[in-house]
């Protein structure tokens, strides 16, 4: 079967003056010199030669699309080479297969108040703790569209992990890892972009390749939340369904191509079925398929559940988790019954 | 619409094509729709001459009748039908995957699309020793899942590590990466990719809506062209090669609340095979059941609107209790 033109990466402007001046199929375009095709299709030289490096590239280079092909066992080796984000409560990392999945997109939905942002700030923290320690030494580029980044609560929560470390320094890497590891280095290898509406979001994302490349240590990608932007100023909710799934596989895009977990939070919606009304993630249900794995942390009385809702490689699963002022932690098994704010005290104590 | 070329047959030269092109004719509909007699007057050649390019040019454009009974023959030798490895989705299918059409497998968050598409890809490549060519446009594809399911069917590595190396995976997050890779398949990789043993009898792409979806809607209409030419490659794919395309989409909810498969009505029409995945709604808020619904809403085979209800567990059983539960599957359904 001959390949249409209209199937070519290239502006429509362009397609459509190739199509005009006869050439429907690339294998016409084969035996063309760059200056007869200007002539003939009327473009200019400059879009006459990107037409024909598209077209060889598809016809004659059988690498181009053949290298990007691997076989399950090269990826599973892959898989295993990168390491994931521990975030500090075992429970969860357990649930979640050893934590944060890196290369992978994970949206976090919740009621407001439930932790949703403190878990962000705990894996932003997480994503610095050194090799030695389990870590994976990375560095973490934080999109704040809430305006709820708290600088406070990060010191507090890197401090606590610094702390952590340091208790565990057996030998001497770890500690000579002790010495960059530190609140002020992981302050600073934080990169924090402040987006107000959804057009600075967008345009962000769109430089963000360029960042990563620079900084190849980048190894979070943090968005909270995604929600906020998207779910004002908006009229024509087609556009909104169409951009966010633009904005999904740009992310999945960058976090297969630099190895980088991707940190989505979303805010919960009521939905009325059949009189009923039920709590459901915000933007849409077509929104639901954009992470690959989808977090839901809830509360049940008084305390925080956490259930994961969609992932490919794991089966739901419901955890506990509790947040200290220390960060985002596991529940005592003991203290099951006691209030946040009691374990929360007994924990400060027994360190 | 193909552009004339010296060449293309016999008795068209430079010089010809160069006086047809003066005449206003560059491509072979022309030749075809034209009046020969004037055009033999205009370009100063013979009539007899344009008259034969004429017939060979028609002769290779054109497609030709096959008999019926030639089509039925090649047919029973050419197609197969692959079980997708769990019963009740066999039975759903009845009884399986045909190769050279393509099957759809729409369904909400979480309704176990993915899940299906592994465990189809697993039992392929172990059960049926073939490859398969899985297109992963979501980065749901986790290669520890395979090996968990495949886990499930042997605990022989060695035999793991081979179907692993049956399944072929293309990552690619945009329509023209997607439509590249298709084309280059179909222009003849897909026999390649078969060194490892087997040939290819499947290809599965997860998710199709997730890359066409961005461009639907709006005042472009170059969105529509592109979903066509993918659905096209796909289909002329499966047909030539004899493979059986697999292509899940997502779902929408209709004024009514009701659950429709996305992609709109043109992409209806694209799959022989719909089948709608869906959670059992429970009355808890979040359910963990891996119990999901299916739900066939277009088959040239079977009525439609026939349910069946399958677990995800099905393919990460372990061997002993396999016998038990089959029994149990069918009683349920």
């Amino acid at each position: 079967m001959q390949r249409s033109v209209f199937s070519l990466s290239l502006s429509p402007s362009v397609k459509r003056k190739l199509v005009n001046a006869g050439f429907q199929f690339t294998n016409d375009l084969l035996h063309l010199k760059p200056v007869q095709l200007s002539k003939e299709a009327t473009l200019s030289q400059l879009e006459a030669l990107e037409v024909l490096q598209a077209v060889r590239k598809e016809g004659g280079g059988g690498d181009a699309g053949a290298s990007s092909s691997l076989t399950a066992l090269d990826l599973l080796q892959k898989e295993q080479d990168l390491r994931r984000i521990v975030t500090f409560s075992s429970q969860l990392d357990a649930a979640l297969g050893g934590g944060l999945p890196v290369g992978k997109t994970t949206e976090i939905c919740g009621a407001p108040g439930v932790g949703k942002t403190q878990l962000c700030l705990q894996l932003a923290v997480d994503v610095q703790v050194p090799q030695c320690f389990g870590g994976i030494g990375g560095q973490v580029v934080y999109i704040d569209t809430e305006g709820s980044f708290l600088l406070q609560r990060v010191v507090d929560i890197a401090t606590a992990a610094v702390q952590h470390c340091s208790l565990l320094v057996e030998d001497d890497e770890q500690r000579v890892a002790m010495t960059t590891f530190t609140v002020e280095t992981i302050l600073s290898n934080t990169f924090l972009v402040r987006c107000h509406d959804y057009v600075e979001l967008l345009a962000e994302l769109h430089l963000l390749p360029d960042f990563l490349s620079d900084h190849p240590r980048v190894r979070l990608l943090v968005i909270d939340s995604v929600a906020f932007p998207f779910r004002q100023h908006f009229e024509d909710l087609s556009q909104r369904t169409r951009l966010l799934n633009g904005l999904a596989q740009q992310l999945i895009a960058m976090a297969t191509s630099h190895n980088m977990a991707v940190l989505m939070t979303n805010q919960m919606t009521t939905r009325l079925r059949g009189g009923q009304s039920q709590q459901v993630p915000a933007l849409g249900e077509t929104w639901g398929h954009a992470p690959t794995s989808r977090l839901l942390l809830h509360w049940a009385g008084s305390r925080r559940l956490a259930a994961i809702f969609k992932s490919p490689d794991h089966t739901g699963a419901t955890v506990q988790y509790q947040i200290t002022s220390e960060g985002f932690r596991d529940i005592d098994q003991s203290e099951q019954t006691h209030t946040v704010q009691s374990t929360a005290s007994q924990r400060d104590t027994g360190h | 619409m193909v552009v004339l070329r010296e060449g293309m047959c016999p008795g068209l030269d430079e010089a010809l094509v160069r006086d047809l092109r003066a005449a206003g004719i560059t491509t072979v509909e022309d030749v075809v729709s034209s009046d020969i007699e004037e055009l033999a007057q205009r370009c100063t050649v013979s009539y007899k001459a344009l008259f034969a390019i004429r017939r060979v040019l028609l002769a290779q454009h054109a497609a030709f009748p096959v008999s019926g009974a030639d089509l039925y023959e090649e047919l029973l030798s050419s197609t197969a039908i692959l079980s997708t490895g769990n019963p009740s989705l066999d039975k759903l299918l009845d009884p399986g995957l045909y190769t050279g059409e393509i099957t759809e497998l729409s369904g909400g968050p979480g309704s176990g699309k993915s899940q299906v598409c592994f465990g189809v890809a697993v039992h392929i490549s172990y059960q049926l020793k073939q490859s398969v060519i899985f297109i992963d446009t979501t980065g749901g594809l986790t290669a520890s899942r395979l090996l968990q399911m495949l886990q499930a069917e042997t605990s022989n590595t060695e035999e793991q590590m081979a179907a692993l190396q049956r399944i072929h995976i293309f990552r690619l997050f945009n329509v023209f990466s997607l439509l590249d890779c298709l084309y280059g398949l179909r222009g003849g990789r897909l026999q390649q990719a078969c060194v490892g043993g087997g040939s290819v009898k499947a290809v599965i792409v997860d998710s199709v809506s997730a890359v066409i979806a961005p461009l639907l809607g709006g005042k472009q209409n170059e969105g529509m062209s592109l979903m066509i030419q993918v659905a096209g490659v796909l289909k002329t794919m499966a047909k030539d090669f004899n493979v059986a395309a697999l292509v899940t989409n997502h779902v929408t909810r209709s004024v009514g609340g009701e659950v429709q498969p996305g992609l709109g009505a043109s992409w209806s029409h694209i799959p022989r095979t719909r089948i709608l995945l869906e959670r059992q709604e429970r009355a808890a808020d979040i359910s963990h059941s891996s119990v999901r619904s299916a739900t066939l809403i277009k088959s040239s085979r079977r009525p439609c609107h026939i349910r069946e209800q399958f677990d995800l567990q099905w393919w990460s059983r372990s061997k002993e209790e396999s016998s038990g539960k089959r029994k149990r599957d069918e009683t349920g359904s």
